[in-house]
Order: structure tokens, then C-alpha cells, then sequence
């Protein structure tokens, strides 16, 4: 459903993703791991078609997102880090305006949209004006508005951010729901235990290279063998073993 | 270690250094340009005050009156205005900042945090006023040969004249946001201050001044100056800045009002810190609150759109649009000042007497119908570059929206284009049709001008939106995207189109209406040259209006590269 191949992003001599390949099959929950700076971001922003890339290509749902923008991105559902959306206008005003972009036809979207704000715990807030919600209420409307055309692929970034137990809950159920129904989700996490617990395969990302991919018992194998966590592991492949070196400076 | 105050303008000082380091793509032609029209500016300020002061020392006594009288008039207007610039700055930088989160909660006293943010409430709100104070000042010492005394008390006036209605302004700010949540008081602010200066341009154009310059209304000047002076009492501090400035200019030294400019300068900023230490962090405190939001939902809007013939995309894209304008305060409420301003326009076409010049009078109504182009050409702009511009930059961090949605980034701007034209065209289709019709100008140039004035809308909307998306400014609110350098380099390219089009127009129109003056009928030279004067004026405004539309899709689509 998502596909990468050999992806470059460069900003002048530095590059930011090297090589990437991905592929993320319908049904699927695919982790991608990495520490800050790594490349994650920027390749989640080149398949949602906000970033060109410097070489390879992104097919979503078998289109190219260079060739064939529109077709690619009315598969895709994206949900960037940072919610930012129109302050201005109503939660119910902005699903609306999010399914006209969609093409999505007038009959049936008012309660479409309803439906999805109660989904998310958001009924409620239908006609409140988006600044006066906090982070992690905005964070589920961006969620609302993603799942709302009813994508074939989804694209998350950091999706736990700001978000109470309670709503995190929620949308690892809504995930998980989505993922039976066959969307294909590519999500970026920093919380490790998310990520065993949700997903059904892990890419690990250091500097812009893919340095391990596969099912959580498979990347846990790369460790040591002694942890039952991810945590150990991931410190392992990305270089954190400085982290050592914290008890002597805390002192 | 306690630092004192001036540690916390650190941020402030570093950002702005760091942004003179940093070098962008036009920042030398911003400074040249910017530069050089403060230069102008100011130049002609003091040129000008230079003029008038020279032509009124001819008058003596009464010269020396009037001059009393435009200084403490000078410092009345300013006094205002500081106050209001005051309120305004005030709520940024002591209640909506972003970085007061980190300041307040850092062990900061109360007192070193108000130092800091006075000052920088006070260089913000009164820079504007010192650099158009300081030439007409220094216009004014030049003409009357001052010494250098007069300078150093200018810039000793200045200093408490400035903090004063400041102080005032930020002590209303803390009552204010005591009483409302900061960013409702900000919205109230900024309509009142709006309707405050519609009413006072309708005001002032309708009391008539033009009539004081006929002989026969002379016996009313008396009454005139009485209106002049009714409004300076000795109480306020621009009387005391205007008496101690006129008190040096004439070699003297008036310290009883540059004492009471000082004590009082003094006593408020003392008496302004002790409020704030009081009711500071009260205030504060309920800014931080998010009071559920009151607004109008505009169901009629979405009734409306539905009956527009338009796809669903444009359709959305409008109505959010709309949507968004008439929820902002900043935004919509600008349109009473515009509005005002339409209505002086019209209002002055229509007391226009041009029949006090009989034999002239057909020919100046024709002049000024190529004026009101002219005119309706510049109100065009400025509507651009205030609504229309922003149109791209208004999508701010939510931009993402658009550019992940299956739509492409060309009907995008163009939706931004035609929500931008219908409004501009209108309006300043309805000006110019009402001018023309109460100057009574030639059935043939009412015709030329309202064909004109929708070639121009087409280009001007087209060249504001393009330039919005090749110049955009997501982090920066709409009238920071307007005065930013698109924003200007749009002007500049707006006036020279205006006047390239009134030419192309106003030649072959003025051969017409000779001929037609002399009883004779076009020969087919002239008629050949007059069609080929109009076509290339619409083919210039066409070529503007689509090469401006299709860069900015080019840019649009080159922001991820």
C-alpha cells in the first residue's frame, strides 16, 4: 500500500534520508523507530507529498506521489506531529472543509463527520471554535480528519504526543481497528512501548539509513537477549550508550 | 547572582542581532528600499517644517501664535496616539508574549520583569513617533536659526512626552485585562480604536475646511482659531511639551512644564510599577485562561455556498475562508475605516463645485474622471495588498492541510483569486460609477472607466495573489504579511501599472474628447492609434493578471523542493 524506494532527501551538502526503502502492506502497522534528527520526519513528509524528494520515488495505493499527486494523496490519510489547524473555524466546520478537499459529496457528511468526533470523544466540541481546544484535543481532530475519507494509508507522525491515557487508549484501539479493516498505517514513535505493543513490523532509521527492520521478537533479538523491552535494544542500534556516561555528570 | 533588568531585553537584543546577521534571499533591496523611503520621508518632514516655520516667522506676533498653537496641536495628536500604540504593545509584551511563560515561571521579581517589559513596551509604541518627531522638530530649530540648546531640550521633551501616555496606556491595559481575558480585550481594542478613526475622518471631512479658503468665509476665522484652541488645555502633557520647545526656541527656559513633564513622567512610571506588582500576575494569570469562545456560526454563509456554481473543493475553500475573515476581529473591522474612507471619497465628488469655473468646467469634470481612475486604481491596491496579498500567508502552520490534500496547489490559488477579485471589483467598480455619475464626466469616458477598472481588478488581484504565494509569511499575522517585502514590492508594481494604464487610457481618451470638443469626427489614423492604446492597456492586464497567477502556482509547488 505504501512503498519507498531508495528515497534521498538532501538540503544542499547535507543529507537528511539516505536510501530509504519501505514497504507497508494493507492491514499493516509499521513501526518507524529512530532518535531525534534521524530522518523520520522528513520521510513521512515526502510520502504525505509536503517534501520533494532528492531521488528514489513513493507510491501510495500503486500511484507515484510525483507523477500522480492527487490520485496518491486521496489514498492517504496524513497526521503530522504538530496539530495545527484553522483556529477559526468550528471542529464540525473544519471536518467538513477537510472532506470537500477530499471530494467527498455533501449527502452524507455531515453525519459522517459526527460520527467521527464521537469516535474520537470529540461530539461535544462539534461547534467549538478549534482555539479554544488543548493539544491533545486538536491532536484528535487531525486524527478525525485523517481517518474521515476513509484512507487506504495512513501516515502518522509522534501520534501519542499531548495525548491524556484515555486518549491514547483510544487511538491505539482506532488503529487497531483500522489496521483489521486493511489501512495500511506507517507511524513514527518515540514511546517504544507503543511501538511493541502495536505494531506488526519496526523499521529503525540512524542518519537517514535504515539500519534494522523487522517483527518486534525479530528486533529484539538484536539485543542482548536479556530484555524483554524494546528500550535496551534500541539504545543498542542507535548509539545510546552514553547514556552510561548520565550518572557521573547528575553526579 | 541578581541581575538587573536590562539582562532580560537579552533575548530580544540577541534575536534582533542574529536576524541582521542572517542573510535572505532580497534583504539588500529590502534595506534600500525601506531605507530609502524613511530617508524621503524624513526629509520632506523637515523640509516641510522648515517652509512653514520660515513663512510664519513673516507674520510676528501671529506667526508666533500659530506656531504655539501647530506645536501643542503636534504633541496632542501624538499624545493619543502614544496612548492607544501603549494599550496595544502593552498586551503583547506584558500578557500574549510567548516568552513570558518562561519568564514568569523563572524567579524573576515582578518588579525587574516590569522594568524590562516597560521598556520594551515603550521603544515598541513610540519609535514611530520619535523618527516623525525628530525631523519636524529639527525643521522647525533650522528655520529659527535655534542653538544647540533647543536640541537637547527637544530630546529632553521627548523622552517623559513619550512615557507618560504609554505608562497611561499600559495601566489601562492592566485594568483591562483584569476586567476581560486578554485576547477579547485585544479584540475590543482594536474595534474601537478602528471605529475611532472612521468617525474621526468622517468627522473631520465633513465639518468642510475646504470652505475657510473662500474670501467670503472669512469673518468665521476668529471662530475658527477658537475651534483650533478649544481643544489644548494647559493640563495635558502636549501642552507642557509644546510650551517648553516654544519657550527654548525663543532663547528662553520654561522649567515649570519641562518639571511637570519630568515629575509626572516619573510619578507614573512609579505609580504604574506599584499596580503592577499588585494586579500583575492577576492578569496574567486570567490572559493563560481559555474562556469558551463566543462567535457566529454563519449558516446563511454555508447557504449560500451551497447555491454558488461551484465544485465542492472551491466551494469549502470559500466558505473557510469567509469564515475565518469574519471571525477575526483585526481583520474584518478594517473594513469600517475603509469604509469611511469610501464615503469622504464619494462625499468630496459630490461637494466638488466645479461650475465656480464656468468655462473650465467641462473639461477639469473630464480631467477629474482620469483622477478618480487614478484614484479607484490606488484603492484597488491597497485593498490588494491588504486583503488579497495575505490570502497565502493566511493559511499560516495549517497549510499542511492543502498541501496533503488531493487537491492541486493551482485551484488552491486560484480559488484564493477569485474570492479575492469579486469583493475589489465590486467595490471599486461602485466608486468609480458613482464618482463619474456626480461629476456628470463624458458618457464615453464613464463607459472607458468602468471597462478599465475590471481589466485593472483582474490584474492587480492577480498580481497580489501571485506575489502572496511567492513571498508568503506563515508565522507572521496578515498585516505583518502586507508591509513585508512582497508586500511592498507589490505596490511598487501596482503604482507603476496604475500610471502606465492611465496613460495608455487617458492619450487616446483625450484625443476623443478634443475632437469631440472641436465638432469634428475621429480620422481613421486616430482611431486606429485610440484602439490600439485600449487593447494594449487589456493586454497588459491580462498578461500581468495570468504570468502573476502562474508563478505562483510555480512557487507554490517549488515550497517542498
Amino acid at each position: 500500500m505504501i512503498v519507498i524506494e531508495d528515497l534521498v532527501k538532501q538540503y544542499g551538502r547535507f543529507t537528511a534520508v539516505d536510501g530509504v526503502s519501505l514497504d507497508v502492506k494493507p492491514g499493516e502497522i509499521h513501526g518507524f523507530l529512530g532518535p531525534n534528527g534521524a530522518g523520520k520526519t522528513t520521510t513521512l513528509r515526502m510520502i504525505a507529498g509536503l517534501l520533494k524528494p532528492t531521488s528514489g520515488r513513493v507510491l501510495v495505493n500503486g500511484h507515484d506521489v510525483a507523477i500522480e499527486p492527487e490520485a496518491a494523496k486521496a489514498s492517504l490519510g496524513f497526521i503530522p506531529d504538530r496539530p495545527f489547524i484553522y483556529e477559526k473555524l468550528t471542529a464540525g466546520e473544519f471536518l467538513r472543509f477537510h472532506g470537500g478537499l477530499y471530494g467527498l459529496p455533501d449527502e452524507g457528511l455531515d453525519a459522517r463527520a459526527r460520527a467521527m468526533l464521537e469516535l474520537f470523544d470529540l461530539g461535544r466540541w462539534e461547534n467549538e471554535l478549534v482555539e479554544s481546544f488543548s493539544h491533545g484535543m486538536k491532536q484528535r481532530l487531525v486524527m478525525c480528519a485523517a481517518f474521515l475519507p476513509v484512507p487506504r494509508a495512513v501516515v502518522v507522525d509522534e501520534p501519542m504526543v499531548g495525548l491524556d491515557p484515555r486518549g491514547a487508549r483510544l487511538i491505539k484501539d482506532v488503529f487497531r481497528t483500522m489496521s483489521g479493516r486493511g489501512v495500511a498505517i506507517l507511524m513514527s514513535t518515540h514511546t517504544l512501548e507503543v511501538a511493541q505493543e502495536m505494531c506488526d513490523r519496526i523499521s529503525i532509521i540512524l542518519k537517514g539509513r535504515i539500519i534494522a527492520r523487522g517483527t518486534v521478537p525479530e528486533i529484539r533479538a538484536m539485543g542482548d537477549g536479556h530484555d524483554d523491552h524494546l528500550t535496551s535494544v534500541f539504545l543498542k542500534l542507535t548509539g545510546g550508550s552514553a547514556l552510561q556516561e548520565i550518572d557521573e555528570i547528575v553526579g | 547572582m541578581v541581575r538587573a533588568f536590562p539582562y532580560l531585553l537579552r533575548p530580544h537584543l540577541f534575536a534582533t542581532r542574529n536576524r541582521a546577521r542572517r542573510r535572505e534571499r532580497g534583504d539588500s533591496t529590502r534595506g534600500l528600499l525601506f531605507g530609502g523611503i524613511g530617508v524621503v520621508v524624513c526629509a520632506v518632514l523637515f523640509q516641510a517644517s522648515t517652509w512653514l516655520t520660515g513663512q510664519l516667522t513673516d507674520y510676528a506676533e501671529l506667526g508666533d501664535y500659530l506656531l504655539r498653537l501647530g506645536l501643542s496641536w503636534l504633541f496632542l495628536t501624538f499624545l493619543s496616539f502614544l496612548a492607544f500604540s501603549g494599550v496595544v504593545t502593552a498586551l503583547s509584551t506584558f500578557f500574549l508574549a510567548d516568552d513570558l511563560r518562561l519568564l514568569v515561571a523563572a524567579p524573576v521579581a515582578t518588579r525587574r520583569l516590569f522594568h524590562a517589559r516597560f521598556l520594551r513596551t515603550l521603544a515598541q509604541a513610540s519609535w514611530m513617533v520619535v523618527i516623525f518627531l525628530v525631523p519636524v522638530l529639527m525643521g522647525v530649530g533650522w528655520a529659527r536659526c535655534a542653538g544647540p540648546g533647543y536640541y537637547l531640550m527637544s530630546v529632553l521633551t521627548i523622552v517623559p512626552f513619550s512615557i507618560i501616555p504609554v505608562a497611561v496606556g499600559t495601566g489601562a491595559t492592566l485594568v483591562l485585562v483584569n476586567t476581560f481575558p486578554a485576547r477579547r480585550a485585544r479584540d475590543l481594542l482594536m474595534l474601537m480604536g478602528l471605529l475611532f478613526a472612521a468617525s474621526l475622518v468622517i468627522l473631520l471631512r465633513f465639518i468642510r475646511p475646504e470652505q475657510l479658503l473662500r474670501v467670503e468665509s472669512l469673518p468665521d476665522l476668529t471662530d475658527f482659531f477658537a475651534t483650533l484652541q478649544s481643544p489644548i488645555t494647559p493640563l495635558l502633557p502636549s501642552f507642557w511639551a509644546g510650551e517648553t520647545i516654544f519657550a527654548t526656541l525663543r532663547g528662553g527656559r520654561d522649567l515649570l512644564h519641562a518639571g511637570a513633564l519630568w515629575t509626572t513622567a516619573l510619578a507614573s512610571v512609579v505609580i504604574l510599577r506599584a499596580a503592577s506588582e499588585r494586579w500583575y500576575f492577576a492578569g496574567y494569570s486570567r490572559s493563560q485562561e481559555a474562556p469558551k469562545a463566543r462567535f457566529t456560526r454563519f449558516r446563511s454563509l454555508d447557504f449560500v455556498a451551497r447555491a454558488l456554481p461551484l465544485s465542492t473543493v472551491r466551494r469549502q475553500l470559500l466558505v473557510k475562508d469567509m469564515k475565518i475573515f469574519l471571525r477575526d476581529v483585526g481583520q474584518w473591522s478594517q473594513l469600517l475605516l475603509l469604509l469611511a474612507l469610501v464615503l469622504v471619497y464619494l462625499y468630496n465628488f459630490r461637494v466638488l463645485d466645479l461650475q465656480r469655473i464656468p468655462y473650465m468646467s467641462g473639461f477639469l469634470k473630464n480631467v477629474y474622471a482620469f483622477l478618480n481612475l487614478g484614484m479607484a486604481g490606488f484603492v484597488m491596491a491597497t485593498l490588494a495588498v491588504r486583503f488579497v496579498f495575505p490570502a497565502v500567508s493566511s493559511e499560516g502552520h495549517a497549510f499542511w492541510i492543502i498541501r496533503t490534500a488531493p487537491i492541486t496547489l493551482r485551484d488552491f490559488l486560484w480559488s484564493k483569486f477569485w474570492t479575492g477579485l469579486v469583493p475589489v471589483i465590486v467595490l471599486t467598480e461602485f466608486l468609480t460609477v458613482v464618482a463619474n455619475e456626480f461629476l456628470g464626466v463624458d458618457p464615453f469616458l464613464k463607459v472607458m472607466a468602468a471597462f478599465a477598472i475590471v481589466f485593472m481588478s483582474f490584474a492587480l488581484v492577480g498580481m497580489a495573489t501571485g506575489l502572496g504565494a511567492r513571498y508568503p509569511r506563515f508565522g507572521a499575522d496578515v498585516s505583518q504579511a502586507a508591509g513585508s517585502y512582497g508586500g511592498v514590492a507589490f505596490m511598487l508594481q501596482a503604482v507603476l501599472f496604475i500610471i502606465v494604464m492611465i496613460v495608455l487610457l487617458g492619450w487616446p481618451s483625450s484625443i476623443y474628447l478634443m475632437n469631440q470638443f472641436r465638432s469634428s469626427s475621429l480620422t481613421f489614423a486616430q482611431q486606429i492609434w485610440i484602439l490600439t492604446c485600449f487593447a494594449s492597456a487589456a493586454g497588459l492586464s491580462i498578461v500581468l493578471w495570468l504570468t502573476s497567477m502562474r508563478a505562483g502556482v510555480a512557487a507554490l509547488e517549488r515550497m517542498g523542493e
